[in-house]
């Protein structure tokens, strides 16, 4: 009996030994597609290898719809265990359930940082809590089709007076050559709130701004003369110089990337993230160049815009909140940053191998040109957002109905956007 | 009460086998409504917590400050009033021309043709259109422009976006409409018609005196669906103009849909409520008013 009995415990234990430990999945909710989704899969390989076991499965949802199901799960207690995606978007699931965790602490433990910026840290934290770790920084350059500047015989536009000659050439001296008058100057929209403000902040930091409305004093900054040319030049671009496709006043992101990847815009904003599919052969095949943003003054200095920081966040209310945590601080590891850049384009690491990457990629890669940051309001100013919408509204009823100087256009919307501010911090 | 409970009992079977459609009528139905109603008493950042924090009408307080969903409002109205006419007038129009002797022949293809849009996926549809009407390569202003007429700014300005977006659920719509038309025609007492032409009724008083009366319960069950249907637009815009141009086709269900996309749960659902009020206290009326009007 004793021996069979030793026989049963050896056997337990060989069969333990055998067994995998406990199983766990981490789930993570971004908005990043199928290269995300790949990009989730390689750092669930590199993370199982310190936590055998543990499975991290990422779902991708489109933008829209990932505020509603986050803001839902978190204020139903069903929330994922992570959420990824930019500062500004957690800003607004904080402000919406008040259930995203403060990280200050958690990073605190990480010891391998020196990569993240003090603007890196600003930008992640709201209201003294820091909402994402910073994972990957949005760059975003200025593209134009090669192919068309060749055949229009320009070079890369370095001003906005050149900017403005290569968009007439683009749009009357047919640069696709299949003989029709199709083509537009640049692809941009102006459907949407914060479609319209995205891409006048891109011209705007692009040519050296610091603030596209308001300063983080709070003072507005349209009408300042640097600024109100820069605002000028903009609107005129969506209507008298008729640069861009008549539809574009109902024109959002979508129908933004279906002028750009179906060849009908020569010059358009490139985001870090665009390159891969772009460099693709059924969509532009590689035929940009990615540069600076054009400048509007001979004494500015061009840039590429550092448009947002896209970063991991935990519910409070995760579900597996402690491994979260680890698999958080594992996502600035040289492993996980080298996934992100391989399969997202962007990082916050400067140690990675960008040998495979194309030279587009590499451009934003190694960050060799002058880089400028949003000046990220939303974290200074919590009426923000509000202020924002108001001037998005007052700028699209301009483009809607232009009037026939732009000047006292841009005066009134100054004005008026003094008066809302001043109401909105009196609230 | 004993008679009540009696005829219950008396017809067990019959209720035993109702009983569980009411139930999912109610459970499916009219408790997703019943709930809509609830969240909109409440605050947005808790209205999906097990607890949420009710804030009495604050929610509809918010809304009919906001000059934005008043405008949205009026612009419902408008729109509404116009895609009503046009929808039913257009419909009873094209179920007259079927109806007539002289169309026996292409009868079945013409109203095939025009309801065939009912049966297409509004979104696919809706597509097309949206391309039809494109500034840059839509085959509208292609057409145009090859009979030297000037561009139509379709979904580009806010007058000509709700003409094309009416033109589009027109397509959508019509044949819908004409189908009742049509169905009320064929179902009319001929005889009335032949004997008011013995009566040496004119063509145009047969028309007026005889047909058209008979034709009320399509009218008004036309009427009503298409209030309902046009109040509460909502496809069509997402798919054509997502709200533009410059909130020019900003109607109520879009305008509540896109504060649900942000998280105002509160004020969406405050929004959706007036409107279902606005639905159903519109339909009543039309049906009361009908109903009284056969009485007499």
């Amino acid at each position: 009996m004793g021996f069979l009995k030793r026989i049963a415990a050896a056997a337990g234990i060989v069969m333990a030994g055998a067994l995998p430990s406990a199983a766990q999945t981490l789930t993570v909710w971004h908005d990043l597609g199928d290269n995300g989704l790949k990009w989730f899969e390689a750092m669930s390989a590199e993370f199982a290898k310190q936590r055998p076991g543990v499975t991290v499965k990422s779902l991708s949802y489109p933008t829209d719809q990932w505020f509603g199901r986050v803001i839902s799960a978190l204020n139903t207690d069903s929330a994922p265990d992570l959420i990824y995606n930019n500062y500004e978007r957690v800003i607004r699931i904080q402000d919406q359930t008040g259930k995203v965790s403060d990280l200050k602490p958690l990073l605190g433990k990480v010891s391998d940082k020196a990569f993240l910026s003090e603007d890196d840290l600003k930008v992640a934290t709201y209201k003294d809590r820091q909402i994402i770790i910073p994972i990957q920084r949005v760059q975003m350059g200025f593209g134009v089709r090669k192919s068309w500047l060749d055949k229009v015989g320009e070079k890369f536009p370095e001003t906005w007076e050149d900017a403005k000659r290569v968009a007439g050439k683009f749009r009357d001296n047919d640069p696709d050559g299949n003989g029709k008058a199709d083509t537009f100057g640049f692809a941009l929209e102006a459907a949407k709130p914060r479609d319209l403000i995205h891409i006048l902040d891109l011209f705007s930091f692009g040519t050296g701004l610091r603030h596209t409305l308001i300063d983080p004093a709070g003072k507005i900054t349209v009408d300042e003369p640097r600024h109100a040319a820069v605002l000028e030049e903009f609107l005129k671009t969506y209507t008298s110089y008729k640069f861009v496709a008549p539809d574009t006043i109902n024109h959002s992101f979508t129908e933004m990337y279906q002028v750009i990847e179906g060849g009908r815009g020569g010059m358009f904003r490139v985001g870090d993230w665009n390159v891969k599919k772009w460099d693709g052969e059924k969509v532009l095949n590689g035929d940009f160049i990615v540069g600076k943003w054009p400048k509007f003054a001979a004494d500015e200095k061009n840039y590429v815009v550092i448009g947002g920081m896209r970063g991991i966040a935990i519910p409070e209310n995760a579900p597996n909140k402690a491994l979260a945590q680890d698999f958080a601080q594992f996502m600035l590891t040289k492993a996980a940053q080298q996934a992100s850049l391989d399969n997202v384009g962007a990082a916050v690491r400067g140690d990675l191998d960008v040998a495979t990457l194309s030279p587009r990629s590499q451009y934003f890669a190694k960050a060799e040109a002058p880089l400028i940051a949003y000046d990220f309001p939303e974290a200074v100013h919590p009426f923000y957002p509000e202020l924002e919408a108001a001037f998005h509204k007052k700028l699209l009823s301009g483009i809607a109905n232009p009037p026939a100087d732009w000047k006292p256009f841009i005066a009134e919307t100054a004005k008026e956007m003094r008066e809302l501010a001043a109401k909105l911090k009196a609230k | 009460m004993t008679t009540t409970l009696e005829t219950v009992w008396h017809n067990r079977i019959f209720y035993l086998f109702v009983l569980p459609f009411a139930a999912l009528t109610i459970l499916f139905g009219v408790w997703p409504i019943v709930l809509s109603i609830m969240v909109s008493f409440t605050a947005s950042a808790t209205a999906l917590r097990p607890n949420p924090t009710y804030v009495g009408f604050a929610n509809y307080a918010a809304i009919f400050a906001d000059p934005a969903f008043l405008a949205s409002l009026l612009r419902t109205f408008l729109y509404t009033a116009a895609a009503v006419v046009v929808n039913v007038g257009f419909a009873f129009g094209m179920a007259v021309l079927i109806d007539s002797p002289l169309l026996r022949r292409g009868g079945l293809l013409l109203r095939l043709a025009l309801f065939l849009p009912v049966v297409t996926p509004d979104v696919a549809g809706y597509v097309v259109w949206r391309w039809l009407y494109d500034r840059s390569f839509g085959a509208i202003n292609a057409l145009l422009d090859t009979v030297g007429l000037p561009a139509f700014a379709g979904l580009t300005t806010g007058p000509t976006a709700m003409i094309s977006l009416l033109i589009a659920e027109l397509w959508h719509h019509a044949g819908f409409y004409m189908l009742i038309f049509h169905a009320n025609l064929a179902i009319r007492d001929r005889a009335l018609e032949e004997a008011a032409h013995v009566d040496g009724a004119t063509a145009w008083q047969r028309w007026r005196y005889v047909i058209l009366p008979q034709l009320k319960p399509a009218f008004i069950i036309n009427t009503v669906y298409a209030l309902i249907q046009f109040l509460k637009t909502f496809t069509v815009v997402v798919v054509m103009t997502k709200g533009g141009p410059n909130e020019a086709t900003n109607f109520v269900s879009y305008y509540a849909y896109q504060l649900f996309d942000q998280g105002r749960y509160g004020e969406a659902t405050a929004m959706a409520s007036v409107l279902f009020l606005i639905v159903i206290g519109v339909s009543l009326t039309i049906y009361r008013l009908g109903d009284r009007e056969a009485a007499r």
